[in-house]
């Protein structure tokens, strides 16, 4: 089934692909039946126990293998994923209206994205994980340019690729380095680890999961993104992608929390994203800008929970995860149909909503008062746990979070008061365009469904309560209650809520500027540096001048024969095999070098020659008298080659700077050393003696013929030697063209 | 093994490198037939000691030299042959278009080098 669902998500990507261009906007709708069967897989799998598994092995030696496992936290995420994303698609069907451009490609790019997020949740090899990882950013990046023509689009665009990219770099090396450590790559069998690389990795994975979930200081990314539609915020940037992060720290959480540094870094970015993103909220005046600083402040608080790892943290970490989805996705949709309607997001511009939208406001304040953490909605069962949890802790432990919860809280409700005011509160009235269903239908749904989830309370903690469970390591968790009783959370709930909307309510109508933002500009400066520092690379190491390339290449190859030094053996070194061998070797050496003093081009084609020849005497006195005649036949066609090719051009050769020339001889030199030292120490290893015998009496008894070589050659490899024919076939065709190609142009010329 | 054989094939592939490093085509084809040299003769030298041709019948087999070597070594020489040719062929074309033998910079190479110095041009990720 999960291979089937994955397979029909990315065949309905390809006809979408195809076809998007005809069909236009309801491309949009035809996207949404694969997410809307997965939603409905999903539901039906609610009550099971049991983890749905599938896997496709494709390296067993090395663990490479597509392996999903849904169990209970990844069926809570499957619908999310796919459940908001139908009302995504729907509410994009709307969003884009008749005559939008390119809908088509946006409703592939969407479909390919949530493809990824499913195999992102559903992965249970963290390889399986780390692939749908970096295809929720390169999915992320195409939505986020989705409107290319503007520069603004661009740069936010390339900000989150860019970070969230790294991030993934990040992850792949943490990964190695914990299931190094851990001994599997199965998430689900992950055992608690310990030791230097471990903690190390843990580290990575904590960072990597900061990038992707937009924690301070990599945050910058996220309000940037909020340049993409709506739909896209809404789903990517609030419901789903920047989840991905507080779900690898969830799922990695039962392995790794035994590390100091996990943990402590995990609460670091969860309690300072808290405070840093709710103060944003508070003070940015783009009504889409406030929800995405609001939605960092909320994975601070995510990560801070999952961090902290006890059973009740964990249990608030899992109902707010849904209650954020809920919320976050509403409150999104709802500023997108403002946007559209209105034609402005800008909270000085809007006024008089709550009387002109009244179905908008209503869901608003529905997706707001759960945001805020009020009753009876199940935000607040969310907060309550979270506070609960926050309480129960002892130590330094207990003020960080405290502090991330309970100040988060505090916050929160202030910048949610102050955006129902700032948008639906009085002012000169906004004029609307007509309404759209498919836009006012999706966000009072979702808004609809928080409070559905407070009055299901029963059936919701006994989903909620096993993912919890499982993400805890097992851990005995406690029920969600509709109401707690008159217990210390209750009273800090209270003064939560009392205090964050008088803080909110004043701060509604003021007038103001929004913050500049100093971190998104440092982090585009630093990526500036970074393509800067390719760039500078590039040109160094590909200035276009071959010699300078081979030189490079022969001196790193060279270093590659330095681990041999340890392994030369005299021991199998004689001088020479007779005293003949010793004096052609010389000579060798002696024309070849001759060919670098040799001015003439004549002159150096004979001094070739005289090599090549030397070469084939050295061949005789090896006892091989075949390789000998071919070396000779060889030898005087190139010379023939040669003189016929430059002869005639008897300038002498051009001399190169003495600079430049020092360092070609030092390479040269170190050069052939290598190759000395690379065959001596081969020598120290003799594989054993050739079966000669056995060679000799088959070449005769099978192969016909007493010259073994030849036998070799046309017999054992025989194909080979046909190979090689064509070879030299091929190659005699194209010196022929080239030839004739040139005599016509020279003809031409003259 | 021998060692006045090391030494040649060391001193071959050191003149070999330094001519291929050059500008002139025409050193260049020298320094690839040296290099190639250097590589057959590696080659039936880390297959044994010398020995009689392996011919059955004309020496016992102890006596013979390595025969599989000599098989790959044969195959070896044949293919340089065909590239030193086609080099050959080559460097007579650029020295029909160009009047010279030189090997120039590659113009590409040099185009995107001389990009860091001029201004930046940001990239497009819409063009994706």
């Amino acid at each position: 089934m999960i291979f089937g669902l994955l397979v029909l998500h990315v065949a309905v990507c390809a006809v979408l692909a195809c076809a998007g261009r005809r069909l236009g906007r309801s491309s949009l709708l035809v996207g949404a039946v694969p997410p809307a069967l997965s939603a409905l897989w999903g539901t039906a799998r609610l009550g099971d126990g049991s983890a749905a598994t599938a896997d496709l092995t494709w390296v067993s030696g090395l663990d490479l293998a597509m392996t999903f496992r849904v169990d209970a936290f990844a069926g809570i995420m499957t619908l999310i994923v796919s459940g908001i994303g139908v009302l995504v698609f729907v509410y994009a069907f709307g969003y884009f209206g008749p005559g939008a451009a390119r809908t088509g490609r946006f409703a592939t790019t969407l479909l390919a994205f949530s493809t990824s997020m499913l195999g992102l949740v559903w992965a249970d090899s963290v390889w399986t994980l780390f692939v749908f990882w970096e295809l929720t950013s390169v999915t992320s990046f195409l939505l986020v340019g989705h409107k290319s023509t503007d520069t603004e689009v661009l740069v936010a665009a390339r900000r989150a690729l860019m970070v969230t990219a790294g991030g993934g770099l990040v992850l792949l090396a943490g990964l190695l380095l914990v299931t190094g450590a851990a001994g599997t790559t199965l998430i689900s069998e992950l055992a608690p680890v310990d030791g230097t690389a471990a903690t190390v990795g843990a580290v990575l994975v904590m960072i990597a999961a900061a990038t992707k979930s937009a924690q301070v200081p990599f945050h910058p990314w996220l309000p940037g993104a909020m340049v993409a539609p709506t739909p896209v915020s809404a789903y990517l940037h609030a419901a789903t992608m920047v989840k991905a992060g507080v779900v690898l720290v969830a799922v990695a959480g039962p392995a790794l929390s035994g590390i100091g540094a996990w943990k402590g870094c995990g609460l670091a970015f969860g309690a300072v994203s808290v405070l840093w993103g709710a103060l944003g909220a508070l003070r940015h005046r783009d009504a889409k800008l406030i929800l995405a600083w609001g939605t960092i402040s909320q994975l601070g608080m995510l990560i801070t929970l999952f961090s902290v790892g006890t059973p009740t943290a964990v249990l608030a970490a899992v109902s707010l995860l849904v209650a954020h989805a809920l919320f976050k996705g509403a409150l999104f949709l709802i500023v997108g149909e403002i946007d559209v309607r209105a034609g402005t997001r800008h909270i000085d511009e809007l006024g008089g909503l709550a009387r002109s939208m009244p179905v908008t406001f209503a869901a608003a304040t529905l997706a707001g008062l759960s945001m805020a953490g009020a009753p009876p909605l199940f935000g607040f069962v969310a907060k309550e746990t979270a506070i609960k949890a926050a309480l129960e802790l002892d130590g330094p432990e207990a003020w960080i979070v405290g502090l991330g919860v309970i100040g988060g809280s505090v916050l929160t409700v202030a910048y949610t008061a102050r955006f129902l005011v700032a948008v639906f509160g009085p002012g000169p009235e906004t004029p609307l365009s007509a309404r759209r269903h498919a836009l006012s239908a999706p966000p009072a749904v979702l808004a609809v469904g928080g409070l559905a989830a407070f009055a299901a309370l029963g059936p919701l903690d006994a989903v909620l309560g096993p993912a919890a469970v499982r993400l805890s390591g097992g851990a005995q968790v406690e029920h969600l209650h509709r109401w707690p009783g008159l217990e210390p959370a209750l009273a800090v709930s209270a003064v939560v809520l009392v205090v964050g909307a008088i803080v909110g309510l004043a701060m509604g109508g003021r007038p103001g500027q929004a913050p500049a933002d100093h971190a998104a500009r440092w982090t585009d400066a630093a990526i500036d540096g970074t393509v800067a520092l390719g760039r500078a690379t590039v040109a160094r190491v590909q200035h276009g001048s071959l010699p300078v390339y081979l030189v490079t290449m022969a001196a790193v190859a060279t270093l590659a024969a330095t681990p041999f030094l340890a392994d030369i053996s005299l021991d199998h070194l004689v001088g020479w095999h007779t005293p003949l061998q010793g004096v052609l070797a010389a000579t060798v050496v002696g024309a070849a070098a001759a060919l670098c003093f040799i001015g003439t081009r004549l002159g150096a084609g004979l001094a070739l020659g005289a090599a090549g020849i030397t070469v084939a005497a050295l061949f005789v006195i090896h006892g091989a008298p075949d390789l000998a005649l071919t070396q000779l036949l060889v030898e005087a066609a190139i010379v023939v080659g040669f003189v016929l090719a430059f002869g005639h051009l008897s300038r002498s050769f051009p001399m190169a700077g003495l600079r430049w020339r020092t360092v070609r001889i030092a390479v040269a030199g170190l050069g052939g050393a290598a190759v000395v030292i690379g065959l001596g120490a081969a020598s120290g290893n003799p594989v054993g003696a050739p079966p000669l015998a056995e060679l000799a009496a088959a070449s005769v008894d099978e192969g016909g013929g007493s010259n073994i070589v030849n036998v070799i050659l046309t017999d054992i490899r025989g194909l080979d030697t046909l190979g090689e024919v064509l070879v030299l076939a091929t190659v005699a065709l194209g010196v022929q063209a080239l030839a004739r190609a040139g005599a016509g142009r020279e003809g031409s010329a003259s | 093994m021998s060692t006045a054989l090391l030494l040649a094939i060391g001193g071959l592939t050191a003149v070999g490198l330094y001519l291929l490093t050059g500008r002139s085509l025409s050193r260049i084809v020298l320094g690839y037939s040296l290099l190639g040299h250097a590589t057959v003769v590696a080659l039936i030298t880390a297959g044994g000691p010398a020995g009689w041709p392996p011919i059955a019948g004309q020496a016992a087999p102890e006596d013979m030299s390595n025969p599989l070597p000599q098989a790959l070594t044969l195959t070896a020489i044949v293919i340089s042959f065909g590239l030193t040719l086609f080099l050959l062929a080559l460097a007579r074309r650029q020295r029909t278009l160009s009047g010279d033998d030189l090997v120039e910079d590659d113009l590409e190479d040099r185009r995107i080098a001389a990009v860091e110095s001029g201004p930046t041009e940001p990239e497009d990720p819409a063009a994706t």
